[in-house]
């Protein structure tokens, strides 16, 4: 199979992650426990970015607002649409990250990037301007990598047997939405 | 943009294919074979090559000024010539009307017009200024992957086939699926390509 027909077949993998991963953050109030890392914070806030359909029929839905208006994407996800786009705030080790994932394509946009003392440092001198260049590829590579961990995490779970529960456990999650 | 600075966008990509022994040599004598060249004063009408991540105008990678511990940070430089379809109508349409005047004929031909457009377009296009995009990337040689920073997907087309031209290699977005064959173990790989969509409802 070609890359394009990958990416249109295969779109449901990201989003059903990105999906997942809202729902196993937010059962334990932004904490998401990573097997051989520890506990990591992962909320979910501000912007999402909810799809429905395929193609020119696709329809999107956008929630914008505090934690608690992202009631509005849980509805959506209510309707059958999927999560498509989110806003991530993720700290780890005493670094945080914010970033949007655009779940099909596994896009990481608007990255910022945690805080760090050579922020500061003197980019004229090339010795200081190659270490900066190093720390921010740490700070990318190890993002990548803890989401990449998640991924791992939701996909070990997604082709196993204990999927039915996990995703029983989704839907009367989803399913609060309506009554609440 | 982004990678040295700011917030910044990107895309994964997987690097396929064999580096020689003398890795850091290979990439010297490619990169520099592959560097942008500048247009400015030429009547090319594109340009596409590498230059180094923190000055657009430095093709010479003094010191391999690319190479970051076992990454190689490159910007890929295009430069194109591109002129507004309203000019060339409005030039054209000037043209048209000068020739009229000129023959004293109420109309133009077709083959004429044709002609007459092509010439005005090039005539535009060497007079239109180039315009620079930059678009950085950071290859991981130690496990085969680089990271885009950008997700335009024109600029990934660019870049898929100038990192082949330069370094015979191929790269291929990481996109979920793709990714999860890659991570996990084979016995759940060949399940994950057996899973279909689920509703969460």
């Amino acid at each position: 199979m070609d890359l394009v027909d990958l990416i249109s077949e295969k779109r449901f993998v990201g989003q059903e992650f990105l999906t997942w991963l809202w729902w196993k953050s937010e059962e334990r109030g932004g904490v998401v426990a990573l097997p051989g890392e520890g506990d990591i914070v992962v909320v979910f806030e501000k912007h999402m970015l909810l799809e429905y359909g395929e193609g020119d029929s696709n329809e999107s839905l956008i929630c914008r607002g505090l934690q608690t208006e992202l009631q509005e994407a849980r509805t959506g996800l209510l309707m059958g649409k999927k999560l498509e786009q989110a806003r991530i705030q993720l700290v780890y080790n005493d670094y945080e990250w914010n970033f949007t994932m655009a779940a099909a394509l596994m896009e990481f946009r608007n990255v910022k990037l945690p805080k760090t003392v050579g922020e500061s440092g003197n980019n004229d001198n090339p010795e200081e301007r190659e270490g900066m260049i190093l720390e921010r590829i740490f700070l990318f590579e190890e993002l990548n990598r803890i989401v990449l961990e998640l991924f791992r995490l939701f996909l070990q779970i997604r082709v196993g047997a204990e999927w039915r529960e996990e995703l029983q456990k989704i839907r009367e999650w989803v399913s609060r939405a309506e009554r609440a | 943009m982004g990678f040295i600075k700011g917030t910044a966008s990107y895309v994964r990509f997987a690097v396929e294919g064999e580096l020689p022994e003398n890795i850091w040599d290979f990439i010297a004598d490619r990169v520099v074979a592959f560097a942008f060249k500048d247009i400015d004063e030429t009547y090319d009408e594109d340009s596409l090559g590498w230059v180094s991540v923190s000055n657009m105008f430095d093709t010479d990678f003094d010191y391999a000024s690319y190479a970051s511990g076992n990454y190689v940070t490159l910007s890929m430089r295009l430069d194109e010539r591109k002129v507004s379809g309203a000019i060339v109508k409005k030039f054209v349409q000037k043209e048209e009307e000068r020739i009229k005047k000129e023959k004293q004929i109420p109309k133009i031909p077709r083959s004429m017009r044709v002609e007459i457009k092509e010439r005005v377009q090039n005539e535009l296009m060497r007079k239109a200024l180039p315009m620079p995009s930059v678009f950085d990337l950071c290859w991981n040689l130690e496990n085969s992957t680089l990271l885009f920073f950008s997700t335009n997907k024109k600029a990934q087309a660019l870049l898929e086939d100038l990192f082949k031209e330069s370094f015979g290699m191929t790269i291929i977005q990481q996109i979920p699926y793709l990714c999860g064959e890659h991570i996990l173990e084979e016995e759940d790989a060949d399940k994950l390509v057996r899973i279909t969509p689920d509703i969460f409802t």
